[in-house]
């Protein structure tokens, strides 16, 4: 499993639809999903993109006005979880 | 598939809290009821005078402070609003308008079904239907605009109506009404109450559960994650119910507790409760729980459900068990159109804005 994905957040659920439609234009791959709670309280939309994207996407948003609030870096914290912990320590045995 | 599993018994936390309430006194399938129970404060402050439900429900203190306190020592307590203040009162007072129809909130409707009131699952239909109408305004382009930072004195205004509320529950003013018979009448002891309610509001708080985020994700963006909520409140509702309620467990449409059968106005009950949650990005519980850690405009939402109570009773709309009156009936269609009306003025006025920043671009290109 991959260690960490990106994202861009957004103030309302209608920027998250724009910014998807925007960028796909662009022949961007984008995937829209639930706020990784790691960055808010709020259930709105997320933006996942590749991490690699992040400037070229941000150089678009600014280009056609796309309103967007952040960009973020997920860290999957698998090995906080007990059963995670169990597994790698099973590995190791 | 951790998040989803999480979102599942958090969801369940709520469910189990929903069955335990109701075995200790609450009234039948109203373990918990966000739009009921605001209901019936907005009867104890003497906003309305529909004697059978007035009471300072302890329940709603305990969300209040869960999700303050839990808010503010995670760091999750940011006072923000400003994001259009009167549209979102105006959505709350009709949301509350079609739950009354219902007899029910989103939260209730879920808890109705996990006791085998089969009128719910009508309600659910409605509920969906209400939310894929407001997903279509999403769409288009509908948004209520961005919130800001506000003074951070705003964000305690809901905890500190928490702590005044707990005072008139405790010392009992005169001029604080309880009902004497009905739902109102009826109540789990307070400091259980209290303390379960806590855990809704910490639960809730932690999760971000939303009846109404499970559903617009699952049209918008196909996605099940908000979901998992939602079953988990129905799957250890349901267990919950079979276990410690197994008397009052009646599957079928007639003699539910508290429940109509006019399938009809519980389906449109439900459209308007659905519209209203989808654009106003939350059912009752989330707003409750969003003006407790900060979101002024969550409040003034909460604020409109109070007074959507108070006019519903006032205005003979709320149903009872004897069916619905011709005024709530009236009341839902004028809900669903003038809702519907405020949100094409939404996203007439965002696509107008679009074509100018599209010109511009235009222009910048050439």
């Amino acid at each position: 499993m991959e260690e960490f994905y990106c994202v861009f957040s957004f103030q309302t659920v209608n920027h998250a639809l724009a910014f998807e439609k925007m960028i796909k234009e662009e022949g961007i791959e984008v995937k829209l999903m639930p706020m990784p709670r790691q960055i808010s309280t709020s259930c709105g939309t997320a933006a996942r993109v590749s991490c690699d994207m992040e400037e070229i996407i941000k150089e678009i948003c600014k280009r056609r006005s796309i309103e967007t609030e952040g960009f973020h870096k997920i860290i999957n914290k698998n090995e906080n979880l007990w059963f995670s912990k169990f597994m790698n320590k099973k590995k190791k045995d | 598939m951790k998040g989803k599993g999480k979102m599942f018994l958090y969801g369940g936390i709520i469910g189990l809290v929903g069955a335990i309430l109701m075995k200790l006194g609450n009234p039948g399938n109203m373990g918990i009821c966000i739009a009921c129970f605001w209901r019936d404060i907005a009867g104890a402050m003497g906003l309305h005078r529909a004697e059978v439900v007035q009471y300072i429900r302890p329940e709603i203190i305990g969300i209040i402070f869960g999700a303050f306190f839990i808010s503010y020592l995670t760091g999750d307590f940011k006072v923000r609003g400003g994001s259009s203040p009167i549209l979102r009162f105006v959505m709350g007072f009709f949301l509350m308008i079609g739950a009354l129809v219902f007899l029910g909130c989103p939260l209730r409707m879920v808890l109705r079904l996990a006791n085998g009131d089969l009128n719910a699952l009508v309600g659910l239909g409605g509920y969906i239907g209400g939310i894929f109408i407001g997903t279509r305004f999403l769409k288009r382009g509908y948004t209520l605009g961005k919130s800001i930072k506000q003074p951070k004195v705003a964000g305690f205004i809901y905890p500190i109506i928490g702590v005044v509320l707990l005072v008139f529950l405790v010392i009992k003013p005169a001029f604080i009404l309880f009902s004497k018979e009905g739902p109102g009448s009826m109540g789990a002891p307070i400091a259980i109450s209290l303390a379960l309610g806590a855990v809704v509001g910490i639960s809730l708080q932690r999760s971000r559960v939303c009846t109404a985020g499970g559903f617009r994700d699952i049209i918008l963006i196909k996605d099940t994650f908000f979901l998992w909520g939602l079953i988990g409140i129905f799957a250890f509702g349901l267990v919950g119910n079979l276990v410690l309620n197994l008397d009052t467990f009646n599957l079928g449409f007639a003699d539910q507790p508290i429940a109509h059968t006019e399938h009809l106005w519980n389906f449109l009950g439900m459209v308007l409760v659905g519209l209203c949650s989808v654009l106003l990005g939350g059912c009752p519980i989330r707003q409750t729980v969003l003006a407790s850690q900060g979101d002024v405009d969550a409040g003034v939402t909460v604020f409109g459900l109070i007074m959507g109570a108070a006019f519903s009773h006032n205005f003979g709309l709320a149903a009872s068990p004897a069916g619905v009156p011709p005024n709530g009936k009236i009341a839902v269609i004028v809900g669903i159109i003038f809702i519907s009306i405020l949100a094409y003025g939404v996203v007439a006025e965002t696509s107008k804005a679009k074509q100018k920043v599209g010109l511009k671009e235009a222009k910048v290109n050439a």
